[in-house]
């Protein structure tokens, strides 16, 4: 197992590598200068072409290459070119808000997903399968920001219920907290929520299927343990393989959400820095989502020994 | 290694933990709501240094927490601010100005005559107006702890109005320690003399900008009048939300999470102006002018044939009316120095009375020798004007025959390419488009567009000897009357080689909380001093 972790680390770093690379020539070619943004729209050409070389984009492309990647590999993710902070203290500031808003989020979407899911395979056909799936489409075919004003306009600007927008630490109260997070992670739980209830149903119905259920079911087993104890846990390998690649639609949805709430995480950040072409933060945060994903999906497969012990590594 | 339940638990709770450690230990005192104005500006303030870029939205935090020589007032006079005393010389050489007491930097030291002299020389490198100045100055001796000269090598009947300037880079002063270095150099550091104190504790860069009021800012006594008279400050604390969406601004606004919405989008504030609790009005009466520069060193455009051909073209109407409706908002305007300033006439104007002409644009297009190659018109598509503008441009081309080159990209990639001198098949350009306030294009030396020479003009780089003279005997003249006649020559001679064209004139509508009091409207800046907020 722990070779196996080890094996998986090491590709992380490989992967995380060659993302770089892919961001640092994606950013680097398209057009778009930050010079000219850092300068203002009334800057005179010679200005522009100052800004440039202060900010070493005069050097060419493998050398500014190499220049971040040594940074990296030392740790240091560089400085953001407009607000002169270091990337690493930028994403320090912005991390609390996104692992609140992901966290949230996965943590009510998956409760539910599952409990539609199992209700759904458990009464499939009848009129709670029916609409628990309509639901689902929806929540999968209505993009993110849609849903999220479609909440603001109801739950804050008429009901006024919630406010509209930002965030609040932790720190200040779990009250207000909470009460910021709540329209953003519905908006960004939705499609979240529609993707595993659709496997979790799936996955159900296969499993209600197999003859241990209806031996199950023949010796009295009480519809609640025969569903979560012996259903559920059988059909939790491709939930889990499901939440996990969501994860990516999450990281995805935490970029828009942010931006809809007004929420200060590493999505706004990141949005910011691309309008701004500040590459050393979007190399920085790329990097972090990279990572991020596949230490997630290295759990999950971890967590199938825990669901299914005869998964072996 | 062996993965239980009970472990995954235990991880997840301690990433819970760890979520809300960072709030707990960053909570810090905050200023009563009441005390504390939010306001959503025009962009996100990413540089600092407002000598060193041009961004308004930089100029705004310079107004917060620097201070200036002079001030211009709510009738464009400049007034005295740090100068407490000021005189001139019988010969107009030499300008002699004494500090007002009590002056202190943010850091408890004093603001010196020194400091002062620094500034400005930090300035006259980055700025056009103090270039032009500078180029007369031929010293600047300081006399005491509080006093400095200016010495001139020729009377320069603008030096006070360039210094009280108020389009970007506005004349801030600054520590010696700042303004002495590589005026090239952004400055990192946020000392001022202002009335307002930069939080960087509370600050979250691309979040949140946060400033105090200043304790030991000094203000005048005079009563607030633009941006001169006493900086007053009212409330405790203003936080410059950067709230990246403009329907979650607007929500803000209406739900009072902000209080203060700088720019909401035009084509809702007829709904906004219906809200009971919000008081819509614009700040900026000069407003902004949308424009089109042509590219005068590749053809069709470096024949001045074709640029007339365009000037035939340009229905400013339907630029106008596609962006912000039918409105009070806008007007159609070919006064040069833009319509409600000082400068403006009409000049050499029957063009535009007469304007649109498509059957004159194709005979003057014909009379270039326009060889059908396509005109690279820029469109930059996440821009409010710039990319409905270059689709009418792109459209009133193709009547008048002229193939044309729409180029999509974003407003980055606009920033990038208007700068490329190569001919437009190699990565340049036609024609692009943008905005600036009228109040900048008010002033033929301030503005770094009414430029015309060649080379080292603004993008464009038009070129007209003729233009050139006639704005340094502008900058020389002694009254606004010599000064108003220079300004209808120079209009008749653009309008001629045709410098630029506009695209409309447009009042962008602020928008505040009715608890907000006190708001003065100027253009270029917007000044939190004087504000008041109640409840």
């Amino acid at each position: 197992m722990l070779a196996y972790i080890a094996r998986r680390l090491a590709s992380t770093v490989l992967v995380m590598g060659i993302v770089g690379v892919f961001v640092f020539l994606l950013l680097h070619l398209s057009p778009g200068d930050p010079a000219a943004i850092i300068a203002g729209d009334n800057a005179t050409p010679e200005q522009i072409a100052g800004i440039r070389q202060r900010l070493g984009l005069e050097d060419p492309l493998p050398v500014q290459f190499l220049r971040w990647a040594v940074a990296v590999v030392q740790g240091d993710l560089g400085i953001s070119i407009f607000s002169n902070e270091p990337v690493i203290k930028l994403i320090g500031q912005r991390i609390e808000p996104t692992l609140s808003l992901a966290l949230t989020t996965l943590i009510v979407a998956v409760t539910l997903a599952v409990t539609f899911g199992v209700l759904a395979a458990w009464r499939a056909g009848s009129w709670i399968d029916r609409s628990l799936m309509v639901v689902s489409v929806l929540g999968f075919s209505v993009p993110v920001f849609v849903v999220g004003y479609m909440l603001i306009y109801v739950f804050a600007i008429t009901l006024r219920w919630l406010p509209v927008q930002g965030y609040a630490p932790l720190g200040e109260g779990f009250g207000p907290w909470i009460e910021r997070l709540v329209l953003p992670s519905i908006a960004l739980g939705l499609a979240y929520v529609a993707l595993i209830a659709r496997i979790t149903r799936t996955a159900m119905l296969d499993v209600l299927a197999e003859d241990y259920i209806r031996t199950a079911k023949a010796k009295g087993v009480a519809t609640a343990p025969m569903l979560l104890k012996h259903a559920l846990k059988n059909a939790g390998v491709p939930i889990i393989t499901v939440i996990g690649i969501g994860v990516a639609l999450l990281i995805g949805g935490v970029v828009i959400t942010e931006t809809v709430f007004n929420i200060p995480g590493v999505g706004r950040l990141v949005v910011d820095a691309i309008s701004k072409r500040d590459y050393p933060i979007i190399q920085g945060v790329i990097l972090l989502f990279s990572g991020v994903y596949v230490v997630v999906n290295l759990m999950v497969d971890l967590t199938y020994t825990v669901l299914d012990p005869r998964i072996r590594y | 290694m062996r993965t239980t339940r009970r472990g995954v638990l235990a991880g997840g709770l301690a990433a819970v933990t760890a979520t809300g450690a960072p709030g707990i230990i960053r909570a810090q005192a905050q200023p009563a709501r009441a005390r504390t104005i939010r306001a959503v500006m025009h962009a996100d303030l990413r540089v600092l240094d407002p000598i060193w870029t041009t961004a308004n939205i930089t100029a705004y935090h310079g107004a917060m927490i620097y201070d200036a020589l002079f001030a211009m007032d709510a009738n464009f006079e400049p007034r005295p601010q740090m100068v407490g005393k000021w005189r001139v010389s019988d010969d107009k050489r030499s300008y002699t100005f004494e500090l007002r007491e009590g002056l202190k930097f943010s850091d408890g030291t004093s603001v010196m005559a020194d400091d002062c002299v620094a500034s400005l020389r930090r300035w006259a490198v980055r700025d056009g107006a103090g270039q032009h100045l500078f180029r007369r100055v031929t010293d600047t001796p300081v006399v005491d702890d509080k006093t400095f000269r200016i010495v001139l090598s020729e009377p320069y009947g603008l030096l006070i109005g360039a210094l009280a300037k108020l389009s970007t880079s506005n004349c801030w002063m600054m520590r010696k320690k700042e303004a002495e270095s590589d005026p090239n150099q952004q400055i990192r550091e946020t000392v001022g003399s202002g009335p307002f104190l930069y939080n960087r504790d509370e600050t979250r860069p691309g979040n949140r900008y946060v400033y105090d009021r200043n304790p030991n800012y000094v203000p005048r006594s005079e009563p607030a009048s633009g941006l001169a008279g006493g900086k007053v400050v009212k409330v405790d604390r203003v936080v410059f939300e950067n709230i990246g969406d403009e329907q979650t601004s607007l929500a803000a606004l209406q739900n009072g999470e902000i209080d203060f919405f700088e720019v909401p989008p035009q084509d809702l504030v007829p709904d906004l102006e219906k809200d009971q609790n919000l008081e819509i009005r614009v700040l900026n009466k000069t407003g902004h002018i949308g424009f089109m520069r042509m590219n005068f060193l590749h053809p069709p455009f470096d024949n001045v044939e074709a640029r007339r051909g365009m000037q035939h073209l340009v229905n400013q109407a339907d630029v106008m009316r596609a962006i912000f409706g039918e409105s009070k908002y806008w007007q159609r305007c070919g006064a040069y120095f833009a319509c409600g300033t000082p400068m403006e006439n009409d000049a050499n104007t029957d063009w535009f009375k007469g304007g649109p002409n498509l059957a004159k644009a194709k005979e003057f297009f014909g009379k270039s020798g326009y060889d059908g190659r396509p005109v690279v018109v820029l469109q930059p598509t996440d821009h409010y004007f710039g990319n409905p503008a270059g689709m009418f441009i792109a459209q009133w081309l193709r009547q008048a025959g002229v193939n044309v080159d729409l180029a999509a990209s974003d407003w980055g990639a606009v920033l990038n390419r208007r700068a490329v001198k190569k001919p437009p098949n190699d990565g340049g350009w036609n024609i692009f488009s943008t905005t600036a306030t009228g109040e900048a294009f008010s002033n033929p030396i301030n503005f770094s567009g009414h430029a015309a020479n060649g080379d080292k003009a603004w993008f464009g780089w038009p070129s007209n000897e003729r233009q050139e003279k006639l704005r340094d005997d502008w900058a020389l003249a002694d009254t606004l009357e010599e000064r108003k006649r220079i300004a209808r020559d120079m209009q008749a001679n653009a309008w001629d080689y045709v410098h630029h064209l506009y695209l409309g004139q447009f009042f962008r509508a602020s928008a505040w909380r009715k608890t907000v009091s006190g708001v003065i409207g100027m253009p270029e800046i917007v000044p939190f001093w004087n504000m008041e907020k109640k409840g």
